[in-house]
This record gives C-alpha cells, structure tokens and sequence, in this order.
C-alpha cells in the first residue's frame, strides 16, 4: 500500500472533521490486516500480540514518528480503532457462527453466561451496545471505541475530540456504565 | 436528549462513583439532581452496573491474543484468497485482477444466460463502511449510466448473502494505454488517435454528467477488437455527479481526490476545496496523458510531487509551468532519448522536430493552469489533435496569417498543382473552338473565365511556391535549433553556436529559446559581450513567454551587456520593451529586476516618471518587511529602490536605502552583487551629496568586489549568490561611479 497516499492524506486533514477518520479506513485496514499477518509469521508460538500493539506499529510503519502533529496522529488512532472494531468483530462472527452451526444466531445471554463469556463473546455483545448507544450519544460511543478498540490514551482521545483529558475519563466511565446497562436490559 | 443535562449526567456519575461512603454518595445525588427524580434514579441504576461495567469491560481487547489476529489475517491475507472459486449470484469467481482501497477486482465466469468472462467488481470484506458504500454505489450508477465503445459496459449489479454490495462489468483485458504504445513501438500518428478516442469516452461521461477525476494510464486499457486497438476507460471509482450527487457522497470527496493520482491531478483538484471540480479538471488529466504518451513521462515527476509534501504539491500544480513536450525530450539524456524515440519509431531530432509547434501548443493548452483557458470540453482537445493530424490549424496556437496559410498550404499541395494543369489544359481548348463561328461569342467567354481563372490560379500557385519554401526554411531551422540543443547538451558549446549563427529568428519555437539563451551566457560568462547580445536579442525576440519569472531573467541579462557595450540606443528600445511587459507587474521578484535593469544608465525624467508604478509596489512591499533587519529579497528590494531614487535625484532617501540593504549580508558572505551594486549606488549618493570621503571609500569597497569576481572569472550564478548578470550590472554602476569621481574631484 503507497503510505506516501496515507501522508498526503493527513496533511491535508482538517481540524475536527469526523468524516477524515472514516475516510482513512481503507488504508488503515489493509495495513492492520497485513502487519497482523506478517507479525504472526515472525512472532514465537505462545506469545500475544496485542491489537493496540499493532495499531502503535501500524502508525509507525506507515507514518513514521517524525514531525506529526497530535492532531494526525489522533485521527489515524481513532480510524484505526474503528478498523480494529471491525477486525474483531469479523473474527468474532465467523468463530460464533462456527460455534452455532451458522446463521446469525441472536446473542441471548443471561447472567451466568455473561459472567463466562469469551473474549469473542463480549466483543460482540460490546460491539452491539456500542451500535445502540451511538444512536443516544454518539460522541461518548466514539470514545469508547478509540479507547476499547484503538488503544488510545485519554490525551490522544482528548486531542482528537477536542476536549481535555478529564472529560474524556467521565465520558468513559459512565459509557461504560452505560453500555454494561445495555447489555443486561436489553439485548 | 439534548447534550447539555448528558453532560451533567456523566459529570455527576463520575464523582458519585468515586465515592465509597454509601451515605455521602446518596447525599451527593440527591444534591447534584437538583430533585429531578428520574436523573437520579438513572445514575443510581448505573452506580449499581459499574463494579461489574469494570470487570467486564477488563482485559477484554487485551485477550484477544495473536492467534486471534492470525487466524484474521489467513482469512484475507493477500494472495491466500479463499474467495476464488466461490459463486456470487450467477457468477463464479475465477481469479483475482485488482485491488484497490476498497474493492477487489475479480475475473469472473458468468454461468447463465450466456458463459462469458467478466470483471466482478465487490467491497472487501470488512470495508462496507457506509462511506464506502456509498462511493462503491455512485461508481456503479455512473458506469451504468454509460454507454461507449471506449467505457467499459456495466452489466449487471447485486449483494452477497451477506449483504456486500458487487457490481459486474465487462472484462477489459489488455495493457495500459502507455505500455501498449511502448510495446508496440506506436508512432505518433497512431498514439493520438487512440488518445483522440479517450477523449470521446471522456465526453460521453461528460455528457452523462458524470466526472472521471482520475484519468491516467492505468484506467485505460487498450484492449484488441477484431486487430484493432481499442482504448476502454475502466476504472470511475472517484467519479463524481456533475449536477446532482449520485449519493451522499459530496462530503468526502476532497478526501479521495487525494487518495488520486498526484501527477494526474489538476491544480484545481490539488486544492482540494472539493466542491469546485469540473470537467476541465479531467481535461487536464488528459492532458498529462498526451504528454505522456508523447514523451514518456508526465509534466512533473510523480515521485517528486509525492515527496514534497502536500503544501508543496499544491504550490507546484498552481504555478509551476511544466517543460513543454519538446523541451522535456530534449533535456533528456542520450540513453533515455534514444529509447523514446524508438518506441515511436523515430529518431531523436525528428521526434523533437515533431512535438516543438502544434504538440506543445496543444499540450500546453490543455495543462493550462487557469482551465478558463484550457479547452473547455474534451471533444475540443479531440478536435484540435484531430485539426494537427490533417494539417489544419490549431486551435492552441495563438492566431498569425502565416501560420493558417501555411496550414493551408501543406493541406492543399496536390491541389495546387493540379489548378495549374487544369488552366493550361483550358487554354489549348480555347485555340480549337476560336474556329466555330456560332460558338465565338460562347468561347470568348470561357476564355475570359478561363483566363481569369489562370490568373487567380497561377497567383495561388505562386503563393504557394513562396509558402513552400518559407515551410522549408522553417523546417531546415527548425531542425539546426533542435540539433543544436542537443549539441548544448553534451556541452559542445562551440559547433551549437556555429550551427545556429546564421539563422534567421524562427518565431514560436520554443527549443530556440533555450538555444540562444544557453549560447548567450555562454557567450557571456567569455566575456564576449557582442555576440552574447546577439544571442539574447535572438532570445527576446522568438520567446515571449507569458510567464513573467523567466522572461524578465532574460531582459535582465541583455539590458546591463547593451550597456556595456555602449548601445544606448538598443537599451532605450530595451527598456520601453520592459516597460511595455512589465507594467503591471505583481511579483516583487519581478518588480525588482525590472527597475533596476531599467535605470541602468542616467535616465530623462519622463522614463523615471513611468517607472513610479513599479517602484511604488515594491516600496509598498518593502514597507511590510523590517527594513532594520531586512532579509534577502528585501535587500534586493532596497538596492532597486535606492537606484531609482538616486536616479530621481533624491540622493538622501537612495544614500538610506542603499545602508539599510547592506545591513543584510547573506549566507553567501559578503561576496555578493547586491552589496557591491549598493556600495556604488551608495558611492554615488555621497558623491552628489558633497561627501567625497565617504563615496571614495564606498566606491572602492564595491569596486574591489567586482573586481575580483571579473578577475576569477564569472560563473553563471544561481538566485541565492547572484548571477553573472547582476555583476555585470554592478560593474556596469561602477563604472559610472568612476566617471564621477573624476567629474566630481574638488
């Protein structure tokens, strides 16, 4: 993939333009896919790589550290949380199919389950939360994805967002909160 | 909900929350809510999930381990496609031919009604963001739209089970339209009229409403029909609506424009505002194309732009002027050339021969910066390629009689001689029907008609012997330019200069100008000012670019050699010239060059008087810099203006110029020009003001600079150090200095 398109791309992004993040998406999703891929190639058996590693690499490989402002660097966090989310629901999907004998079987979870779920299970529980409450507010959705799916600091989220460090933290507490709630209530 | 409470809510959460003392938090609440009951019992509600919100949300994204990832990454890892072979809908996907951001590209087989190949185009999975959906949807609605032998059909459209959008279209196979050419060593002829019929796909989409936006060799394949090459346009993955959007896709738009093509972009598009895209802009695109498939390489090198950052980009594609086709092959390197002309089966200086005149024209129409005057329609620059292959004129070219009637004539050879036969064969005639009587009167008459006819005729034909031998002096100097620019490049300065001696200005040649500039310096930095008058004059004459920058670089190397050479009466014309040009000049560069090089000697109040303009701007631009601590192009300024009012006898305000511009002294050191041009400007000042000591030390610090530099020979310079040309001016002051001294001893 030309990374000289992904730095023309975040030079030219605008400040505070959800849409850039969105548009990012293709080329950060092929790169995570592609570093996923090639890590596993090299990495030991037994040891983990985790998805917030990856995104960190992926910044790295395709930008590089120097002279990027916070501001690029946080939209290329929140895209590659938002393609992070995807990666991992697609996996999740596929397995939970498998597990069900296909067709997309309705989550119905009680609270022992709940309790019990795999990692799979949560992400698509979460994930389907996060779908719900991105209809009531959906800037404290956005934060939970750039914090649950991209790794990102409260600082990055808050350079991202435009909102300091500490609201970033309530926000994400009471998301949470919330989306705990979602999952018990009503799905 | 409105966004102001919510705040409040999560506010309010986070401090209760914090707080282990059931007591105090319920206080804290009751407080907070301001008694909005079911506020309060929400945060409560959500108080109770928190401790298991933590737990649950813990660790989650951090257990997904790598065999996660792996097993992800086997599932679309490139070239480890689990999809080959599959049936989507009717079609059976057979192996996969692109991919691009977004959706893959599959050659696929089509089972029913009819077996055919064709090219399945799907998003990737994972990628069905609405977004790009949303662009993956205006591409199919625009090729559906379309019906042409150039553009790739649409055939058929759906969803995977799944609900990923897929579109079919017909399978192109072929070779980008560069490579074919390449490959097949396509002359120029050919070449352009596969270009011409890209032009007419272009239109079509046009018409259809529909913007292409990224035209380049990739998306036109040439595929074979029947033998004949046939070019498609494939790809209308950015393509946008002209009137209304196809869907809502209007929004990131400027952001795909990047993810374009950088050397195929037009300056409008580098922009990036996005919303001001028209056809014209692919007009540009087309016109890159031509030049490519003219010279092989594009106006401005894409690694280049890519490199240089988008601040960058956007300044070159605004205003930067690419080399013009035949100058782009003529600086090439002798390996590099060779193999370009091959590939159009020719030869080094009959290709450039071929490109300098309309090609360039017609290139450089279409690359126009401002697209007010690129051509406004596809068809148009069809056209114009089209009048070039029949000989017609073109539209590109600025309008001279002498170029139409000599288009007239190359058209029109047979049917000039013919006229000639046909008028001797009449004449004959008439000496047998002189003897019938009844047929006199008849006869008389044809013969007046016939001799009419002759007279017109034979003048045509006289024209046209004139005009064919015009041509072919202008073919024969057009070809001595072209070789001796080749000459220039391997330096052998000497045989190029021979070779071009004798002839005669050959107008809108543009290799020329390069010739004679190149020769001029050369002759210059000799020290042989007479002839390098003679180059430049040459120069000035057949090159009026209207680029401003350049242009006014070569005014300022003849104006201070006629000087030195004494010419007054040529500096005179020289300078009206200037003033004629550069009037209404907006680039302080520019502004400067032209008024120092227009008071190069001293000058009647009147010329003074209508330089008032150009030194008013440039007074207007120094003001806005710090003239305490002027920086480079300052200095410059200040040297200007410190000429022209020393030359307005306003010797205090120059005398204080000239000190503030050598306040600057640049990376160079003090081994520069500009301050030895303003220690003698400055000399002068004091000489006039009464102050001989001062003046003679001023002239003499400047003398000894300019001295020194004749004396190790001048070299050609570069913006930063000066040119050989601005110490010429220097020197060209001093010695007027000098005068001075010896007028003004006490």
């Amino acid at each position: 993939m030309p990374d000289h398109d992904l730095t023309l791309l975040l030079q030219s992004l605008g400040k505070d333009d959800g849409q850039a993040s969105s548009e990012l998406l293709p080329l950060v999703y092929e790169e995570l896919r592609r570093l996923a891929g090639a890590r596993m190639r090299q990495e030991m058996a037994g040891h983990t790589l985790q998805p917030t590693a990856l995104v960190h690499e992926a910044w790295m490989r395709m930008v590089g550290e120097s002279d990027r402002t916070w501001k690029n660097r946080a939209h290329f966090f929140a895209a590659a949380a938002e393609c992070m989310r995807r990666i991992l629901i697609e996996s999740a999907r596929r397995k939970s199919r498998l597990k069900r004998g296909g067709g997309q079987a309705k989550l119905n979870i009680d609270d022992l389950e709940l309790a019990a779920a795999s990692p799979d299970d949560k992400i698509l529980l979460i994930d389907e939360a996060i779908g719900r409450l991105e209809k009531d507010d959906p800037e404290k959705a956005r934060v939970v994805v750039m914090k649950f799916f991209g790794g990102m600091t409260n600082q990055e989220i808050g350079e991202h967002l435009g909102v300091t460090e500490r609201t970033v933290e309530r926000h994400w507490a009471y998301a949470r909160a919330c989306l705990f709630q979602i999952i018990r209530t009503e799905i | 909900m409105n966004a102001r409470p919510q705040q409040d809510e999560a506010e309010i959460f986070d401090d209760a929350r914090r707080m282990t003392n059931p007591a105090e938090r319920a206080a804290f609440l009751e407080r907070a809510c301001h008694g909005d009951a079911a506020l309060r019992e929400r945060i409560a509600q959500l108080l109770n999930f928190e401790p298991q919100a933590q737990e649950f949300f813990d660790g989650v994204v951090e257990n997904i381990s790598a065999a996660n990832l792996a097993e992800i990454s086997a599932a679309e890892a490139p070239g480890v496609d689990e999809q080959i072979g599959t049936v989507i809908g009717r079609y059976k996907l057979l192996e996969k031919i692109g991919e691009g951001g977004c959706g893959v590209v599959y050659m696929a087989e089509q089972q029913k009604p009819v077996r055919r190949r064709v090219a399945l185009k799907i998003i990737k999975l994972g990628m069905d963001t609405k977004s790009v959906v949303a662009r993956f949807e205006a591409e199919r609605q625009a090729l559906a739209m379309m019906d042409h032998p150039n553009i790739a059909r649409a055939l058929d459209a759906g969803a995977t089970e799944t609900g990923r959008p897929y579109f079919v279209m017909e399978l192109v196979r072929g070779f980008k339209i560069t490579e074919y050419c390449d490959q097949n060593n396509l002359p120029m002829a050919q070449r352009l009229n596969l270009f011409i019929q890209v032009c007419h796909a272009i239109q079509h989409a046009h018409q259809k409403g529909v913007i292409h936006r990224d035209i380049k060799p990739s998306n036109i394949l040439v595929t074979l029909h029947d033998g004949v090459p046939v070019p498609k346009v494939i790809d209308f993955g950015i393509a946008k609506a002209i009137e209304e959007p196809l869907t809502e896709l209007t929004l990131f738009t400027a952001y795909a424009q990047l993810i374009g093509t950088p050397a195929y972009m037009s300056p409008e598009q580098a922009e990036m505002s996005g919303l001001d895209i028209d056809t014209r802009s692919d007009v540009y695109s087309l016109g890159v194309l031509l030049y490519e498939l003219l010279t092989g390489k594009t106006p401005f090198d894409s690694q280049e732009l890519i490199k240089s950052g988008v601040d960058h980009l956007r300044r070159t594609l605004r205003e930067k002027e690419p080399a013009v086709p035949s100058m782009m092959v003529t600086t090439m390197q002798g390996n590099e050339l060779l193999a370009t002309a091959e590939h159009r089966r020719s030869e080094p200086v009959k290709l450039i021969t071929a490109l300098s005149g309309d090609l360039d024209w017609i290139v450089m129409k279409a690359l126009d910066k401002d697209r007010q005057r690129r051509y406004q329609t596809a068809n148009g620059l069809a056209f114009d390629v089209q009048r070039h292959l029949t000989n017609e004129p073109v539209l590109a070219r600025p309008p001279g009689r002498f170029y139409r009637l000599q288009k007239l004539v190359r058209r029109n050879k047979i049917i000039f001689a013919a006229g000639t036969a046909v008028a001797l064969a009449l004449v004959v005639g008439l000496g047998i029907s002189t003897v019938m009587f009844f047929r006199e009167r008849e006869a008389r008459k044809i013969a007046d008609d016939a001799k009419q006819r002759e007279i017109q005729l034979r003048e045509a034909a006289e024209r046209g012997r004139q005009n064919e031998m015009l041509l072919r002096q202008e073919a024969e100097s057009r070809e001595k330019i072209v070789q001796a620019a080749v000459l220039l490049r391997n330096n052998r300065y000497e045989e190029a200069d021979r070779l071009v001696a004798a002839l005669p200005p050959n107008q809108e040649n543009l290799a020329g100008a390069f010739v004679f500039r190149t020769l001029g310096e050369w002759h210059a930095l000799r020290g042989e000012w007479q002839p390098a008058a003679e180059r430049f004059a040459v120069l000035l004459r057949i090159n009026q670019p209207d680029e401003m920058y350049s242009s006014s670089m070569d005014f300022s190397m003849q104006a201070p050699v006629l000087v030195q050479l004494d010419k007054l009466a040529d500096y005179e014309q020289l300078r009206r010239e200037m003033m004629r040009r550069f009037a209404d000049v907006s680039d302080p560069q520019v502004a400067e060059r032209v008024l120092k090089n227009s008071l190069l000697v001293p000058a009647s109040g009147e010329a003074v008087k209508t330089l008032q303009p150009i030194a008013s701007y440039i007074s207007v631009y120094v003001q806005g810099m710090s003239t305490a601590y002027p920086d480079k192009t300052t200095a410059w300024q200040l040297s200007a203006l410190g000429l022209y009012y020393f030359r307005q006898g306003n010797f205090a305000e120059a005398a204080d110029d000239c000190r503030k511009c050598l306040r600057y002294v640049g990376p160079e050191g003090p081994d520069s020009p500009r301050l030895a041009a303003a220690n003698v400007i400055l000399a002068m000042c004091e000489f006039n003001l009464g102050h001989r000591e001062p003046a003679l030390e001023k002239l003499a610090a400047g003398k000894s600079l300019i001295e020194q530099k004749f004396q190790d020979g001048l070299k050609r310079g570069n913006g930063f150090a000066g040119y050989w040309f601005d110490w010429l001016l220097a020197r060209v002051l001093s010695q007027e200095a000098e005068a001075m001294k010896m007028q003004k001893a006490p």
